[in-house]
């Protein structure tokens, strides 16, 4: 080799020492030679094998290996060689290098870049695809085949599943409440509504000892009313008007679709976070936002279905609005992200369709119970 | 050379403890993206612990390549999943009125491709591992290994475990006479028979706890607890002695071009590191929980004495419910923070020292041949074991 060499005197540590090498094309391990040579180019570090020709590092290109254990050791290697490494154990060559290597912890380029977008999209896409088109859509069609002895072994999995999970305590599930006279007083109510439905399955209906201003449908048609719900209503009225709405639910047996919508999505969204920690909880958060969208059209539904029902037993519609008024009162409407948490959003809309539509009814309202029964009913869980 | 190369353990504690819980962080902060990225520093640090004949192993795995493996897993296996499991569900409740049909279906429609993605984990383990520079490397073969793993199973269980060790060494003897290190290829040696003895003190360990049903059952309610509590400890010190000395017997009957090993790890040592490691694990989670209820008690009811007046079940109440929120979110990432940290530091760091300290190459004068080998692509990675969940624990 012919070339000027410029030594730089006493300013730059002079590296002289011996270093193990790997050439990357055959399991020998080589005691070689180092040095810190200046040239035109930049300075190098020539690596000398006893046996091979001469090797050439520019300093500028030389990487660590990151996250090695052995502190020991500084483990080298060429920017763009991926076979071939230097390990230095001499404690002194290690800290001329890390001195005198600009670039040491540079990370390497992202390859196939355009492949892992094009992936990435794909994944999006097909998972968006599956969970938003192709479960609800597929959900929504078996739905109607299940046969009501299978809803009703779902819904009662799910009956007790809740009742467990609104529990303070892990052993003592939440109490259905069964006052006779009270349950009598429900019975009357629901005769009245359901009148001359056609039903897939009797309803059956229960209430839960809970303080929650709610109702919630299941699978097989069970109808849930909490306590606080009945303790908030007025007049017997409002608690027909949300029964009426609940049995919508079951008239398009929206609970089933999204027993099973769930079954599909939560896989697959298993399937997306793997098991990094909380994965159990975003996995929670994100069907709830999935089964709340459905809710939306469902809710519409379930509401239009209470109008008529309510209408055709005499029972006028804006109690529904009424009761609505009251939950607005107890926690407010919620917009934008709360929103699709829960269940009943967007309740002023539905409060305006529930005044408008009394003039559904045909003959002149009277209440659903007399006072007597309404009595036992507010009583039902004492 | 010397005529035998003892393995040396380099991985300490305190550089991995701050690996862990830095990158469990960062994983947890980027909703799991970083766990591609945990899952190969960690790799780096254990590979580069392990040191046969002086000579650090090199894991040069990349998370880029993990990710897009997993991406492309996760187009493939979502409509599987997805679908199937709907379909699982409805055929479930409409012909057997419960959804345990459901995941029993849906555990065995996922089973071939549970031994399809090990393998392809393996496979892909292999073509990122190093040792001297030279590439080790794995051939083709998932799905005949998936297959072959169905039908080992089936045998195992039907002959009611009897031919357990069967299937161990028939399995590995797949997956070993595969492997490459460079130009030379494995090859694993022995008979299944040799796993036998190890296996017959998990089969004692079975056989003294049915027997303790039976005296208990014919009314010795002592003689009988006791016997099956005895036989439960020995069939757990059992599964250990088996798996380790499975894993010893096994490795000695390998070679690589007349390149041998000696392997003597121990169970009784296998055995403390488990019940050691993860003992302290579930002290320090203790600790934690404790150390978090007290914060918690301090700042809701401000420090004043659990007495008659307070009502415990008014707790939430007075409570806004995003506090409620995030102090369960915070208590829940803590606990699985600090548990995989902690078993990483107290269980596979002792374990993985113990194996490889234990490890001797023996004839390393073959390795003077040995050449590189290409490199393997595998754009697919590990990418099915990752969304499975399955493969190796590291
Ligand atoms: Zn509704």
């Amino acid at each position: 080799m012919s070339e000027t060499v410029i030594r730089v005197g006493r300013s730059a540590p002079v590296l002289r020492s011996f270093a193990d090498y790997l050439d990357g094309e055959q399991a020998l391990v080589q005691r070689v030679e180092l040095e810190i040579v200046e040239t035109v180019r930049g300075p190098e570090l020539v690596i000398r094998p006893p046996e091979a020709p001469e090797v050439r590092w520019p300093l500028d290109d030389i990487r660590v290996v990151p996250d090695q254990a052995g502190k020991d050791v500084l483990m080298l290697r060429l920017a763009d060689d991926p076979v071939s490494r230097l390990l230095v154990s001499d404690e002194e060559a290690r800290a001329i290098i890390r001195a005198r290597c600009p670039n040491l912890h540079q990370r390497p380029p992202v390859k196939k870049r355009a492949r892992l977008l094009a992936w990435s999209l794909g994944a999006v896409a097909s998972v968006g695809l599956i969970i938003f088109v192709l479960v609800p859509l597929l959900s929504d069609r078996l739905a109607v085949f299940l046969p009501p002895e299978g809803e009703k072994a779902l819904g009662d999995v799910t009956f007790e599943q809740i009742r467990t999970a609104l529990s303070d305590n892990e052993f003592l599930p939440v109490a259905v409440c069964q006052g006779r006279s009270g349950d009598r007083a429900l019975a009357v109510m629901q005769a009245r509504l359901q009148g001359k439905l056609d039903l897939p399955y009797p309803v059956s209906l229960s209430v839960l000892d809970h303080k929650m201003v709610n109702a919630f449908t299941l699978p097989g048609g069970r109808v849930i009313l909490f306590r606080g719900l009945i303790d908030a209503a007025e007049t017997p009225d409002e608690v027909a008007a949300v029964l009426a709405h609940e049995v919508g639910h079951v008239v398009n047996r929206d609970p089933t679709r999204s027993a099973l919508r769930s079954a599909g999505s939560i896989g697959v969204l298993g399937l997306l976070f793997g098991d990094f920690a909380g994965g159990t909880v975003v996995l929670f958060l994100l069907n709830r936002l999935i089964d709340a969208t459905y809710s939306q059209d469902a809710e519409a539904a379930a509401d239009a279905f209470a109008h008529q029902a309510l209408a055709d037993a005499g029972v006028p519609p804006s109690a529904l609005a009424t009761m609505f008024e009251r939950l607005l009162e107890k926690g407010g409407d919620a917009d934008g992200i709360v929103a699709h948490f829960q269940a009943h959003p967007k309740l002023g809309d539905r409060i305006r369709a529930a005044r408008q539509a009394d003039r559904l009814l045909e003959a002149p309202a009277s209440p659903v119970l007399n006072d007597v029964q309404w009595k036992a009913l507010q009583g039902i869980c004492r | 050379m010397a005529s035998v190369l003892e393995t040396e353990y380099v991985g300490r504690r305190r550089p991995l403890f701050r690996l862990a819980l830095v990158s469990s962080l960062l994983t947890v902060l980027t909703l799991g993206i970083y766990r591609f990225w945990m899952k190969t520093r960690l790799r780096r640090f254990y590979w580069s612990s392990i040191r046969p004949g002086g000579q650090p192993l090199e894991y040069v795995g990349e998370p880029m390549e993990k990710l897009l493996g997993f991406l492309i897993a996760v187009v493939f296996l979502a409509f599987y999943i997805g679908i199937v499991n709907l379909l699982l569900m409805f055929v479930s409740f409409s012909f057997f009125n419960t959804n345990l049909w459901a995941y029993a279906l849906s555990f065995v429609g996922i089973v071939p491709i549970i031994f399809y993605a090990r393998y392809r984990a393996r496979r892909y383990i292999l073509a990122r591992t190093r040792w001297r520079g030279i590439r080790f490397g794995m051939d083709q073969g998932a799905w005949s290994y998936a297959w072959r793993a169905l039908v080992h199973w089936l045998v195992t269980i039907l002959s009611l475990g009897l031919l357990w060790p069967r299937m161990t060494f028939w399995l590995e003897k797949y997956r070993t006479d595969r492997t490459w290190f460079g130009s030379e290829k494995m090859q694993q040696g022995g008979r299944w028979q040799m796993l036998y003895r190890p296996y017959l003190v998990f089969l004692a360990g079975l056989v003294t706890v049915a027997i303790g049903g039976v005296v208990t059952f014919q009314g010795n309610v002592v003689a009988g607890g006791g016997l099956i509590v005895f036989g439960v400890l020995l069939t757990g010190y059992g599964l250990v002695h088996y798996r380790v000395h499975a894993f010893r017997l096994m490795t000695n009957t390998k070679n690589i071009g007349g390149i041998g090993f000696r392997s003597r790890p121990r169970p009784w040592r296998v055995l403390r590191v488990y019940s050691m490691g993860y003992g302290l694990a579930v002290l320090a989670i203790v600790a934690l929980l404790t150390g978090l209820g007290v914060l918690f008690y301090m700042a809701i009811l401000g420090g004043q004495p659990v007495g008659e007046d307070v009502d415990l079940t008014l707790i939430g109440d007075n409570v806004p419910w995003w506090v409620n929120t995030v102090f369960a979110m915070v208590t829940y990432f803590s606990l699985f923070i600090l548990w995989g940290v902690l078993t990483h530091v107290l269980v596979t760091l002792p374990l993985a020292r113990h194996y490889a300290e234990t490890l001797e190459i023996t004839a390393p004068a073959g390795l003077s041949g040995i050449k590189q080998r290409h490199r393997d692509d595998m754009e697919h990675a590990e990418g099915f074991a990752e969304a499975l969940d399955v493969g190796a624990a590291i």
